[in-house]
């Protein structure tokens, strides 16, 4: 393709007088950029690849797909990206033969482009890794790809038929001097403007207590508001941009966004997270308690009541839609379909849901799962189901919405059901329960995702369910949620995911050990009480247990565990805290309650990553550290000695 | 905009040496850092302590939001106890590892000054024999009369030295 090269060089020439052999030395930024900007282009292509689908004359679609093979193409050549730029050029051939009414797009074509998509998904993950190393990577082979493309553009195709396209300009960012290359969080701008007029509330609300002196909280101020307010004027730039040749359909269409390093988004968490305590350390001055003035009093509520409203601004923007791990699941959903020959259709609803940032990145795996699952196993093929009367079309169903603090995400099918008494019998089989046991439904089907059933030989072809089922509970754990089945036989299956709303903030119960204070995560309480001194027993004179609603549970001393000298030493004059760790319950015991808090999670570094009994750190409401307890973690060791 | 990311790797030159340092007590002896490293310095507060770690890591401090691990520079070269008083300072200091860049606290006696040193202030460590290894002072330095001796706070705090007494603690 002579004409290709020389066009991507004098692009690159306009900008670049030199491009250097490895762009890679000399700028890491440009490559960095280059993958984030691709990576949104091939999530958006794939979308709209999809949208073609169900709707092959959607010229709209069709532009847009163009447009953002295009902008690759671009960005690719000015890299010196051959391997890119070759098969996104091919493509973009396809499809510009496709918008002149040339080519009518078939399934095959979308087969073709979306192989496409994942080979330059390929092609950007491995050239991820070599922005720390600087050597770049061999792309992959991409000869057969090539060849399969261009068989679809059948008609000679002499030169780029694209004479009114707009110039392929070098890669504008509106990402704020990423320093390296970090991940960004899109943050709605109302969001960020939202949180600007707050900080400019509090600065006027300052100058109002102003009298009060109180340093810390004034330079919690300023840095809290050093970040707000330069962000609005970057939101401009990215409007700009936007308008730009490169604006895309869904960027134009979705509330207008741009790109934060989210490590200045965690700082300015951390400083506003600060200026609450500062804030509530004026407030509860015991200065200011003697003869406070009324109108004092009402400015320093007024400032509580914005300190809140920016935190909760603050902690908003780490949020982000969960429709963007919705939409991936679609692919999936027509790649299995087409595979295994069965019609199946998928309904999104709740995509708007909001979700923290980590959450929904360490849920795509368990979704998968579970979609494959539903797809591969619990639904019918048409021929079957509509033997059995079901229209031939199935349904997947992903819903999400907020549920009593929670966050609800439900996979549900249409198909045909778990089998209980397979599932049982497997279970019988496997040792997992005794022959006599009396399961609930719901204890039934929660053996699905014992690891045990997950091995591919077990139960998949019988009941259906359990290839990595284990893994998706593992997963959803970790997330500090909970998994859920509930399905009838011939109706469907439904897979209950319930998640906290962020994984940066836990609802703690503040306990206090001698001088100590620990945090004890809310989920892991079962409850709390003063025993009575004849419930306390000891096994082998060492090993002390408490008689809780007629069960013996072992118990643990934390001030045993961290070596803290205690207020009380009989169990009888402690509060005991009834927990569970791997299904097994027992009591953790310490001096008192001190209160119920809402702690935001930090890590303790590096240095002290794994200390077993402890999951990290909290600033508590005098600005001192608290330590997180990680209970499974303290019961692990009091059993292991 | 591309920025550095690799930390400056300790060296041992003496021209890399001369700068500003920060002097500070501990027991008898007049001990230096270098300033660049040095971010902050505060009053003894309260630290909240960490299980299973070492007897001279003192446990974690709140700075601004952030938790900052604290090392009592008293245990941590051996030095015995003493309660602390009001000329007890936290130095908080930007230490580089191979993990990256951390902050720490270090609890010292008191601090005194900021000298600027010389490469002719500057002396080698001498040597110790019996194969006594010091590699985390940088030098000696004759000041007034009194010698003050040059730390490497980087090599002093490394995060491999701190999880391998935390296997042993554990």
């Amino acid at each position: 393709m002579p004409q290709e090269s020389d066009k991507t060089k004098t692009a690159g020439a306009l900008a670049e007088e030199s491009a250097s052999l490895n762009p890679l030395a000399a700028d890491p930024e440009l490559l960095s950029d280059f993958i984030l900007e691709s990576r949104e282009h091939l999530t958006s292509i794939e979308l709209q690849l999809l949208t073609l689908d169900q709707d092959p004359t959607n010229s709209e679609a069709i532009h847009a797909i163009f447009r953002g093979f295009h902008t690759i193409k671009g960005m690719a050549g000015f890299l010196d990206q051959d391997a890119v730029r070759d098969v996104a050029h091919e493509v973009e051939t396809v499809l510009d033969l496709a918008r002149n009414g040339q080519l009518t797009i078939t399934g095959a074509i979308i087969d073709r482009i979306l192989e496409s998509k994942d080979y330059l998904n390929r092609c950007l993950a491995e050239l991820e890794p070599a922005l720390a190393t600087g050597n770049l990577p061999t792309p992959p082979d991409n000869s057969a790809l090539l060849v399969a493309i261009r068989s679809m553009s059948a008609k000679p195709v002499e030169r780029e038929t694209s004479g009114g396209e707009k110039p392929v300009a070098p890669v504008r960012t509106v990402a704020i001097e990423a320093a390296a290359p970090t991940e960004t969080v899109e943050t709605a701008t109302e969001g960020l403007a939202d949180l600007a007029r707050e900080v400019g509330k509090v600065e006027a609300g300052k100058a109002e207590v102003a009298k009060v002196e109180v340093a810390k909280i004034e330079v919690a101020k300023i840095e809290a508001g050093e970040v707000p307010t330069e962000t609005p004027a970057e939101s401009g730039a990215a409007a700009e941009s936007g308008e730009g040749p490169k604006a895309n359909v869904a960027r134009a269409a979705g509330p207008r966004s741009i790109k934060v390093d989210t490590s200045k988004l965690d700082y300015l968490v951390d400083m506003v997270g600060e200026m609450v305590i500062a804030q509530s350390l004026v407030h509860h001055d015991p200065d200011l308690a003697v003869g406070l003035k009324p109108r004092l009093g009402r400015n320093l509520s007024q400032l509580a009541r914005i300190t809140d409203e920016v935190q909760r601004t603050a902690m908003s923007m780490r949020m982000i839609p969960v429709g963007q791990l919705f939409q991936k699941t679609s692919r999936l959903v027509r790649d299995l379909s087409r595979k295994a020959a069965k019609q199946v259709e998928l309904e999104l609803f709740g995509e708007e849901t909001e979700l923290d940032r980590n959450i929904v990145e360490d849920l795509a795996d368990p979704l998968m799962h579970m979609v494959r699952n539903s797809v591969d196993h619990g639904i019918e093929v048409p021929a079957e189901r509509t033997r059995n009367g079901k229209p031939a079309t199935a349904k997947v169903t992903l819903r999400a919405g907020h549920q009593a603090g929670q966050i609800v995400i439900q996979v549900s099918d249409d198909g045909r059901g778990l089998d209980q008494a397979k599932i049982l019998r497997k279970a019988v089989e496997k040792r997992l329960v005794s022959r006599e046991a009396q399961l609930s439904e719901g204890e039934i089907f929660n053996l699905i995702f014992h690891p045990g059933f997950s091995t591919a030989d077990q139960i998949t072809d019988v009941s259906g369910r359990g290839v990595g089922m284990d893994v998706v509970r593992k997963q959803v754990q970790k997330l500090r949620g909970r998994i859920d089945v509930i399905s009838k036989p011939g109706q469907g299956t439904t897979f209950l995911l319930k998640l906290p709303l962020t994984l940066a903030i836990i609802d703690g119960l503040v306990v206090g050990v001698g001088g100590q204070r620990y945090i004890v995560p809310i989920f892991a309480v079962r409850e709390m009480l003063k025993p009575p001194e004849e419930s306390i027993s000891t096994l082998q004179g060492r090993q002390e247990m408490a008689m809780v609603r007629g069960s013996l549970l072992p118990l643990v001393r934390l001030h045993q565990r961290f070596g803290v000298q205690p207020r009380y030493e009989n169990p009888w004059d402690s509060l005991l805290i009834v927990s569970e760790s791997r299904g097994k319950q027992f009591c953790l015991m310490v001096d008192e309650l001190i209160g119920k808090q809402e702690v935001v999670i930090k890590s303790l570094g590096e240095t002290m990553a794994n200390i077993s009994g402890v999951a990290g750190g909290a600033i508590l409401g005098d600005g001192r550290v608290g330590l997180i307890l990680d209970l499974e973690g303290l019961f692990g060791v009091s059993n292991s000695e | 905009m591309a920025t550095i990311t690799q930390s400056i790797p300790t060296s041992q030159k003496p021209d890399h040496r001369t700068g500003k340092y920060l002097t500070f007590g501990l027991g008898n002896e007049e001990f230096a850092i270098q300033v660049m490293g040095v971010r902050e310095i505060m009053g003894i507060q309260e630290i909240t302590a960490v299980p299973q770690m070492p007897a001279y890591v003192k446990g974690v401090l709140n700075l601004r939001g952030k938790v900052i691990p604290i090392v009592d520079l008293r245990l941590k070269f051996g030095l015995p106890e003493i309660d602390y008083t009001a000329r007890t300072c936290i130095i908080v200091a930007q230490i580089h590892n191979q993990a990256g860049k951390l902050q720490m606290g270090i609890i010292v006696d008191g601090v005194s000054e900021v000298l600027t040193l010389q490469g002719a202030d500057i002396e080698d460590t001498p040597d110790f024999g019996n194969g006594v290894e010091t590699p985390y002072i940088l030098g000696m330095a004759k000041i007034k009369n009194k010698v003050k001796i040059l730390l490497d706070l980087n090599m002093v705090l490394t995060a491999q030295e701190m999880q391998g007494l935390d296997g042993i603690a554990g």
